[in-house]
């Protein structure tokens, strides 16, 4: 599932196991065709969660993450990042952070 | 429906030659001219609007003397000598624009016939001298041709500032005379941004292009022609996230690319940056000079301040020339102490055009945009310095001393913070070429030329080439307009054949152009395509570039769909070159977008369709592979 949150949001998700959080902006290209490769990646893995967060609108979230630019997504489990990909990346290089957080 | 997306086809080049070639030549064979009913051809291989072709058979062996007459004197007369034959194809280069040349023909049998050639009109915006210093005893009759930075185009002027040659089409970069006595010099054909062409042409300079080395990773800047004629020219590998770092060796009669060399094998991409420097183009080379001797190619990362040179079998790196300062602890046993009278030493930045000398000294353009490793240090354009250097290092002692520079004392009026070159002659003979240069009221432009716009109030952007003897100069020439990326001196005619006729080639091959795996589900619309984008698909024989104007931050994918869908992302970010050393893919508006997509790895028939934000249009053009 994709699922867009606020920072607030963010705050009370039960962060419990892999998910992957995107910080995007409504004016940027390549988070526009990102959306549609993570929704193409969520198709074939509905067990996937994805959260999507504003990165003009949460600015204390996108500080706190440390995320510099859009889109930006981080893998995490249990609450930790494990990695992140910066720019508009290919469905298999976000497949393979996925796997690095799954197992 | 109705459409507003423009669709054209341009037969390439080579192709286009060819046709002309058999034509006239067909013609030439049925008629069987004399020299009084010779064919003249003007222009006949389309790109020089400045060249001739004289077509005439004679019924005895015979040589023959061509002229090109001087405008002013004698003294000016182009005069070359042909071979013995009884079929006889006389190449006339340097004719005068928009005047009857006096071309005249002698034989060795005494006959002779004056003709009277026109060279077509030139572009209304040609790039005109402006301002021209020699003589006539000194230059002779070379001409001094400069290669393009922008969308102006080659040209070439003699000793009075005429122009006397000049190609129609932008090809660009680096222009060298083989030792066939042929030109190797950039395609015009666009590859990607920011001004990466096809490959390179070979051609004569009555403009007859014997082939064109396609290159997978394209071509930028420079080319090196090795003693066994095959080339080494400078290139990237798209599939990595860096640009202008990367060496081919191209094979000269099959153009196949044979070896490439890899900067990120031995240089560190996050060290010694210049102020142009970002992570992706982190070397941005811009020159290489090979030493068979030694076994070193020697290269210019404008985006280290390096000149480096690397042992070309090894791969291992040998010497850095460039100011240490910043480089870490492990990297400084490459670089050189300065020696000798340091009040006059200064290192080069963000430098072009490497030289090695025949004694093994170093010389460069310095352009010294910045000039010094950190921000705080650095200088503003109107208060910096371009010029032509020399340094001679002794790589055992790892010293090296400054032994000529020309230019720093012109301060700003010789100053160009991009492209540029030097040439060696011999010890104290130097061509010093200042290309970049771009002021706005009268101070040198913090803008590189190739952002600015000539007709924009207060700007002027030129080019002053000088030439240098024992400390004199003996040559000075500034053209107006635009800036020229190189100069090189050469003589319309060489000693070998200066015509060439058969087939051009079309060698070696492009990359498969790279798509992106998810192409966006959105509703596909019977709607026309909004004018705003003016859209536009431009096809070639082996490649087709699709071009539109988007919003920034809109979502844009190009769909080729056939029997396997393909998807071209394209970014509608705004992007800023740093480093634009040549403008002539540039397009006016800013979101005006250009994608190439090579025909390789395609077969069949594919639709052209456009998804622009939650829309798919049809464009109505078909592709067949």
């Amino acid at each position: 599932m994709i699922e867009e949150v606020t920072t607030a949001q963010y705050d009370a998700l039960d962060k419990k196991g892999p998910m992957l959080v995107e910080f995007y902006s409504k004016t940027c290209g390549p988070c526009k065709m990102l959306a549609f490769v993570l929704k193409d990646i969520v198709k074939n893995d509905p067990d996937l969660r994805v959260y999507t967060v504003d990165f003009n609108e949460n600015e204390d979230l996108k500080d706190r993450c440390g995320v510099k630019g859009f889109p930006t997504m981080l893998f995490m489990k249990d609450g930790a990042e494990v990695s992140r990909l910066e720019g508009l990346k290919q469905k298999p290089m976000i497949v393979k952070e996925l796997e690095k957080i799954k197992n | 429906m109705p459409n507003f997306v423009t669709y054209t086809y341009e037969e390439h080049i080579i192709n286009s030659q060819n046709k002309k070639e058999k034509a006239f030549l067909a013609k030439f064979e049925k008629e069987a001219p004399a020299l009084n009913d010779a064919h003249v051809i003007v222009n006949p291989y389309i790109i020089n609007p400045l060249s001739a072709l004289i077509l005439f058979k004679t019924a005895k062996k015979v040589t023959a003397t061509m002229t090109v007459h001087g405008k002013n004197n004698a003294r000016e007369d182009i005069v070359k000598s042909f071979g013995e034959n009884t079929s006889h194809a006389i190449p006339v280069i340097g004719l005068y624009e928009g005047i009857c040349t006096k071309v005249s023909v002698s034989l060795s049998s005494g006959e002779c016939k004056e003709f009277c050639i026109k060279g077509e009109a030139l572009p209304a915006d040609v790039c005109r001298c402006r301002n021209v210093m020699t003589s006539h005893d000194y230059f002779g009759n070379d001409f001094m041709f400069l290669t393009p930075a922008g969308k102006n185009l080659p040209t070439a002027y003699d000793y009075k500032g005429e122009i006397r040659w000049m190609l129609n089409i932008n090809t660009m970069f680096d222009l060298k005379r083989l030792k066939n006595g042929n030109i190797l010099t950039g395609t015009h054909r666009y590859s990607r941004m920011p001004y990466n062409s096809t490959g390179l042409f070979e051609l004569t300079l009555l403009g007859k292009i014997i082939k064109e080395y396609r290159m997978p990773g394209n071509y930028h800047h420079d080319q090196f022609e090795l003693s066994d004629g095959n080339i080494m020219a400078l290139t990237q590998d798209f599939s990595t996230d860096t640009v202008e770092d990367m060496i081919a060796l191209l094979d000269r009669n099959t153009g196949k690319v044979l070896k490439t060399w890899d900067f990120k094998d031995f240089l560190p991409q996050d060290q010694g940056g210049s102020g142009s420097q970002d992570a992706h183009d982190w070397f941005h080379n811009n020159a290489l000079w090979v030493d068979e001797v030694n076994k070193s190619v020697t290269i210019s990362g404008r985006h280290q301040d390096a000149i480096a040179n690397f042992n070309y079998e090894t791969s291992k790196l040998n010497w850095i020339i460039g100011d240490p300062e910043g480089w870490p602890a492990d990297m400084q046993k490459y670089f050189f102490k300065p020696v000798g009278d340091l009040t006059k030493f200064d290192w080069q930045y963000e430098q072009h055009a490497c030289v090695v000398c025949p004694d093994g000294d170093i010389m460069a353009f310095d352009n010294g945009q910045y000039r010094a490793k950190t921000k705080d240090k650095y200088i503003k354009n109107k208060d910096n310095f371009s010029r032509g250097v020399r340094y001679r290092i002794d790589t055992d002692k790892m010293e090296i001393e400054q032994v000529w520079q020309f230019g720093k004392e012109w301060g700003q009026d010789f100053f160009s913070p991009y492209i540029c070159n030097v040439e060696y002659y011999a010890d104290g003979h130097y061509l010093i070429h200042s290309g970049g240069m771009a002021t706005v009221d009268g101070y040198a432009s913090d803008l590189l030329g190739a952002f600015l716009k000539v007709a924009d109030p207060g700007v002027d952007l030129l080019s002053r080439t000088v030439e240098e003897k024992d400390g004199v100069i003996q040559y000075f020439l500034e053209v107006e307009g635009n800036n020229f990326y190189r100069a090189e001196r050469l003589a319309p005619y060489h000693d070998q054949e200066n015509l060439v006729f058969g087939e051009g080639k079309i060698l070696g091959e492009l990359d498969v152009t790279p798509t992106f795996d998810t192409i966006p589900e959105v509703e596909e619309v019977m709607e026309i395509i909004p004018m705003f984008h003016q859209i536009s698909i431009h096809e070639e024989e082996d490649k087709f570039i699709i071009q539109g104007t988007f919003e920034r931050g809109s979502l844009v994918v190009f769909v080729l769909e056939g029997k396997e869908d393909h998807g071209y992302f394209i970014n509608t970010a705004a992007s800023w070159h740093l480093a634009m050393c040549s403008g002539a893919f540039l397009e006016d508006d800013e979101r005006t977008i250009k994608h190439n997509i090579s025909k390789k790895g395609y077969s069949g028939k594919y639709d052209i369709k456009i998804i622009i934000d939650d829309k798919k249009y049809q464009t109505g053009v078909s592709i067949f592979c």
